[in-house]
């Protein structure tokens, strides 16, 4: 396979309600840990050790094997200050960079807009799964938004080819006319058409693509198959959104938090090696955040919103290792019952625009924010 | 809290509030139950609906009065073996086999105590022994079972594994005519009374359907009911009456007249307290705050005063008795379930 | 030919309400329009689906505690009432005054800040304001719970001015203060521990408790206040007073009106309508039904330029689409993931992603909102079991007398019957074009979901695909 330069792609993994740091980057190695979490914890010799102080949680077999090779960087302590333990607040915040105003633009809309700025290409940045992420969302930026990519387009409930077939192209006649009537009327006929463009092209992605690696079959590992398909069939493509949860484990906790990551984990797996059988591994960086992290203590059955979390950054062209601080648990150090944070969040937004997409960070955080060089240089 | 008009023959003291809401797909707590039910053990079994972002975890969660989660069962939502789809009301027989009416999938499907799943049976339809809509199920000492077949404004009667013995009803406001009922319970000599919900009264048959007596009207005032949903009586003939929509429950003796009203009067849960240990800020809002405030007019009906009011019930959607008669009032809307001691 | 009458009330209904099925259309144009505005504008007796019903059936929509089901429980009411101008007036000020669950995380008070606005939406602007000052959802919205004698909290004095009355640049900011300053102790019943659960978006341990208004005298800052030029101990309805004298406030709703009824574009025309409008605020004392009143009665809003010349938004598209094919009439499974379609749409209801509401017009439209708004159309009014497509399909066999209908009647009819629509000879040619390539409509003897049936379903589907379709 030709080594040729391709453009970078970003690929985010949205956990959302709020995922339990503490049983995902486990402090075994701190006696505290086992005394605030008398129920929901993770037992030291199940914990997937990194350093001797803090491993993985047991679902995350295919992380930790990344992590030994050097591509994930596990970001300690990740969060912004006066932490908002809502969970509409704090994803609004994620997804604006902004936690002081209320944002209107997503830090990914803006990306969009920066990497095609004339709008040409509509499959620019993709959401797959239904609605549209405030993350993405830009005035003026169109963006896929992809439940199935199989169905994906106008009409999907036509199943009959056909019908489907004349009734897109009538669909196109009406939207194909003549420019310059009415300025509301323009806009209908160039998005339609557009749409329809979209689609025909998203459509062929699945018979491009080609792959040994077999993803399974629950929804998270098919939405991401979906983003492997897309990324391989070189449709343009750089932002690539899915979401999964929910994290919001306020009971039952140990349960539901394994089966959450290990779905996670199987997704990420696939996709990784999907992306080194197309020798495309150093082309494509995965992100994984969720909006909050959740209490030091337990409930007895689960954890309740918290702050300070942990975010992951996976790729072949990532400086895997532990970025930021693990947070204190002495009782001193916490905030509200809470894990300090102690480092901000556009801080790896900055190095991801800067570093890996070529971009111009500040005008899209809000401000000047120090990296943490997630990146091989 | 104990009110009544005429001195009441019987009484009822606040014991404890036994819940918290679940919002997630499994462990303690609760995610609007429907039904509640007391084993011989003491086992306290209750029914969660769910709303329909967590369908998946439509389960049968059972409990103790010592505040034990012991466990839970069911299968999902759908319509497979042991799914539920909108999970209604249930009932046990005597070897403690649990059947639970499902108002989506027209049927009844039994599980045994410890949650293994055992069969199911109903079909849909208007014909006799066919069900479109069940709801209230009860199953008297003969091994009889009633179930309420709410769109066809009926009762019907059959076997524990599902064979038509009798049918009794239509649509209507008159003596042995239904509205939409609901709930349903046996007496001790096999008497069956039906909650008539959007008639607004309770209705008293024979065991062969013969219609006995009707006890209530609609409204607010004393011995009125709006919309009652569910139903249970004691040894004694004392009916208790899940007055969902004027969120109380009455206690009727057995002529029908009013003994006692009862409100609400929750306090924190043990599943509620280790809440706020982890989480004291709240616990300090909390303290500081009044539960039963003072509500503007337009506020005033007993649906929003429950909403605003903590500690009232909020969605008495059915009750239960155990063995030593003390009752079980379980809340929809609040995801836990009040006991009340006899005395 | 479509009647001018008939395409009248078409654009009527669409307006005030999610337009109407033919026969809702035939009992409006036998009142006539002047009757027909009058009703409207006096809506009573909505008949929509009882909330024991709801309730029953629908756990989430009892306890309200969720988004989802919330949203549900308003749009049941949408699609079930008899008087959708109560609905599109809630619409309206939903978005005008856009309190939002993001930062409340308590749907309930939103329902019940949308329950003032159907009750006293059409009534005095001063009433109103008042009502909206003492909404718990809206203090909280705004902190105004914040707001204490001893430190003030801007923030809703702010936006009473800028974003609800006045617009800026027609006071100035000591008048924000003083303003600020009178609505000190205008909070809600357990105030700190309401806002505590509300960050955290607490339900524990028993859901969620609902929000009142409480007015906290001792908190409350009755000190010499000048606002606007007028001097006095001002408490809030007393500056509410001040606001609602000012021509200002009367352009800017009159403004604001215009455009959610009349058209998205303020033209000359349309200027002089709203200027129209602002002399029927004053000389009806404030009164919102008046102004409406004006606005429908005027020959700008009966002229073809009026016609056609709003973008539907999501809840006109969803509600529309559902309430022509004669859907969800009662409880039914699944009714909030017809509700969260107008959230992909980008309008989710209790929603509004800042407190500048939604910006309306063409800014709905990007290339996957349109797929969505298309896709759901278009599926609603094809499936021939729906009782609204059937009785279209019922009047296309009686159109048909005795034989059958050509490829260019029944394009005509299907625009006439989902509207009337009007669209341009390039949309109509491809439309007959479409028809033809099943010749003739043969509807007699057709059964249930037959040949002859679906080519309805078909050409329906096309229509609602239309760019035509998406304007109001």
């Amino acid at each position: 396979m030709t080594s040729v330069k391709k453009d970078k792609n970003l690929i985010v993994i949205q956990l959302s309600g709020g995922n339990d740091y503490l049983n995902t980057v486990v402090p075994h190695g701190d006696g505290k840990y086992y005394d605030s979490r008398s129920v929901v914890n993770i037992p030291q010799d199940s914990v997937l050790d990194l350093d001797g102080k803090i491993g993985f949680n047991p679902s995350m077999k295919a992380m930790k094997s990344l992590w030994d090779q050097g591509k994930v960087a596990v970001i300690n302590g990740i969060g912004y200050e006066e932490p908002n333990r809502s969970h509409f607040r704090s994803m609004d915040i994620w997804h604006t960079a902004e936690p002081n105003a209320i944002g209107r633009e997503g830090w990914l809309g803006r990306v969009i807009r920066d990497l095609d700025p004339k709008g040409e290409n509509v499959l620019t940045g993709i959401n797959f799964g239904r609605g549209l992420p405030r993350a993405l969302g830009c005035p003026g930026v169109p963006v896929a938004s992809v439940g199935d990519l199989e169905t994906y387009g106008l009409f999907p409930d036509l199943k009959d080819e056909d019908l489907r077939m004349f009734t897109l192209e009538a669909f196109s006649r009406m939207y194909g006319g003549a420019l310059g009537r009415d300025p509301v009327i323009d806009l209908l006929s160039q998005t339609g058409q557009g749409a329809l463009k979209g689609a025909d092209i998203l459509r062929t992605a699945p018979e491009i693509y080609q792959s040994d690696v077999e993803y399974a079959t629950d929804a998270l590992s098919q939405r991401v198959k979906n983003i492997s398909q897309v990324l391989h069939a070189d449709l343009g493509s750089r932002i690539l959104y899915t979401q999964h949860g929910s994290f919001d484990t306020h009971s039952g906790e140990i349960i539901t938090h394994a089966k959450l990551w290990e779905e996670v984990d199987r997704a990420v797996g696939c996709l990784m090696d999907d992306l080194q059988e197309h020798g495309r591994e150093q082309d494509a960086s995965i992100l994984i955040f969720s909006e909050f992290g959740r209490r030091i203590r337990d409930n007895g059955s689960g954890s309740d919103h918290g702050s300070g979390g942990v975010a992951f950054l996976i790729g072949g062209s990532v400086k895997g290792g532990l970025y930021g601080e693990y947070p204190s648990l002495s009782e001193a150090e916490q905030l509200e019952g809470d894990l300090k944070s102690n480092n901000d969040f556009r801080s790896t937004y900055t190095d991801i625009l800067e570093d890996w997409l070529d971009l111009d960070a500040v005008p899209i955080t809000n401000g000047t924010f120090e990296k943490l060089g997630l990146f091989a240089s | 809290m104990s009110t009544s008009m005429s001195p009441s023959k019987i009484g009822l003291e606040y014991v404890k509030t036994i819940g918290i809401v679940n919002n997630g797909l499994n462990g303690r707590g609760f995610a609007n139950p429907y039904s509640i039910l007391v084993g011989k053990d003491g086992r306290i079994f209750v029914l969660n609906r769910c709303d329909p972002n967590r369908a998946a975890a439509i389960r049968i969660g059972i409990c103790n009065i010592d505040d034990e989660y012991l466990g839970e069962f069911g299968k999902g939502s759908g319509s497979g073996d042991g799914q539920f789809v909108w999970a209604v009301c249930m009932a046990m027989d005597r070897s403690e086999r649990i059947y639970i009416t499902d108002e989506y999938n027209h049927r009844v499907t039994i599980y045994d105590s410890s949650g293994q799943y055992i069969s199911h049976w109903g079909t849909y339809g208007a014909e006799k022994g066919q069900i479109n809509g069940p709801a209230g199920i009860a199953i008297d000492s003969q091994d009889n079972l009633f179930l309420v077949d709410q769109h066809n404004s009926r009762v019907q009667k059959f076997s524990l594994d599902g064979n038509f013995i009798g049918a009794w009803g239509s649509f209507g406001s008159g003596p042995g005519e239904f509205n939409l009922p609901w709930g349903l319970a046996t007496d001790k000599v096999g008497n069956v009374y039906v909650a008539d919900w959007r008639n607004d009264r309770i209705q008293k048959f024979s065991n062969h359907g013969e219609f006995v007596a009707q006890f209530g009207s609609s409204g607010s005032g004393e011995g009125q009911f709006q919309r009652p949903t569910g139903l249970v009586i004691d040894a004694d003939g004392y009916i208790y009456v899940a007055d969902w929509g004027n969120e109380r429950v009455q206690v009727l003796d057995s002529d029908g007249k009013l003994q006692i009203v009862l409100k609400g009067e929750a306090t924190v849960s043990k599943w509620g307290e280790e809440y706020f240990a982890s989480n004291p800020e709240e616990k300090i809002g909390r303290d500081n705050s009044d539960l039963v405030p003072e509500l503007p007019d337009h506020l005033k009906t007993a649906y929003h005063i429950s909403s605003q009011t903590e500690p009232y019930f909020w969605g008495p959607v059915g009750v239960a008795l155990d063995f030593e008669g003390n009752l079980y009032v379980v809340e929809t809307n609040r995801h836990r379930f009040q006991v009340y001691r006899r005395i | 030919m479509i009647s001018k009458d008939r395409s009248l009330m078409a654009h009527l209904l669409r307006r005030t309400g999610f337009g109407a099925n033919p026969d809702e259309l035939e009992a409006y144009l036998e009142k006539g329009y002047e009757k027909a505005v009058e009703e409207i504008l006096h809506p009573s007796d909505p008949g929509n689906m009882p909330d024991d019903l709801i309730r029953r059936y629908h756990v989430e929509q009892s306890e309200l505690r969720d988004l989802a089901g919330s949203a549900a429980y308003w749009m049941y009411r949408m699609i079930s009432t008899r008087c959708p101008m109560e609905e599109k007036i809630a619409l309206f000020w939903h978005g005008l005054f856009a309190t939002g669950y993001a930062k409340l995380n308590q749907a309930r008070s939103l329902l019940n800040q949308v329950d003032m606005f159907r009750k006293k939406g059409l009534g005095n602007y001063e009433t109103l304001l008042l009502e909206l000052s003492q909404d718990p959802a809206m203090i909280v919205w705004l902190d105004n719970n914040e707001n204490h004698s001893d430190a003030i909290n801007e923030n809703y004095g702010r936006e009473l001015l800028e974003l609800f009355s006045m617009g800026i640049g027609n006071y100035s900011e000591d008048d924000i203060k003083e303003c600020a300053r009178a609505f000190t102790g205008w909070s809600l019943g357990n105030p700190e521990y309401m806002a505590v659960r509300a960050s955290k978006d607490s339900i524990w341990p028993y859901g969620r408790i609902a929000w009142h208004f409480k007015y906290m005298e001792e908190d409350h800052d009755d000190g010499l206040k000048t606002f606007l030029g007028e001097t006095g101990k001002f408490n809030g309805e007393d500056i509410i007073s001040i606001i609602v004298k000012q021509e200002s406030t009367a352009n800017f709703i009159a403004t604001r009106l215009f455009q959610f009824f009349g058209s998205d574009e303020v033209t000359d025309e349309g200027n002089e309508v709203i200027q129209s409008m602002v002399d029927t605020y004053f000389a009806s004392g404030y009164e919102i039904r008046d102004m409406l009143w004006t606005l429908f009665n005027s020959d700008f809003f009966k002229s073809d330029n009026a016609m056609f010349s709003r973008v539907k938004n999501p809840v006109e598209m969803v509600v529309g689409a559902i309430r022509m094919a004669g859907n969800y009439q009662a409880p039914v499974l699944g009714i909030e993931q017809v509700s969260n379609t107008m959230l992909y749409m980008g309008q989710g209801l209790l929603q509004p992603p800042t407190v500048e509401g939604w910006h309306e017009g063409v800014e709905w439209i990007d290339s996957g909102s349109l797929v969505e708004r298309i896709n759901f159309a278009a599926k609603e009014l094809s499936n021939v079991n729906s009782p609204g497509i059937r009785s279209i399909i019922e009047r296309l066999e009686v159109m048909s007398g005795e034989g059958t209908l050509t490829p260019s009647d029944l394009t005509d009819q299907c625009l006439d019957l989902l509207g009337p629509i009007k669209v341009s000879d390039e949309t109509r040619n491809v439309l007959v074009q479409y028809a033809e390539l099943h010749g003739n409509l043969d509807l007699r003897g057709h059964k249930l979901g037959d040949q002859s049936e679906q080519q309805v379903g078909n050409m329906l589907r096309l229509v609602a695909a239309t760019k035509e379709y998406q304007l109001a």
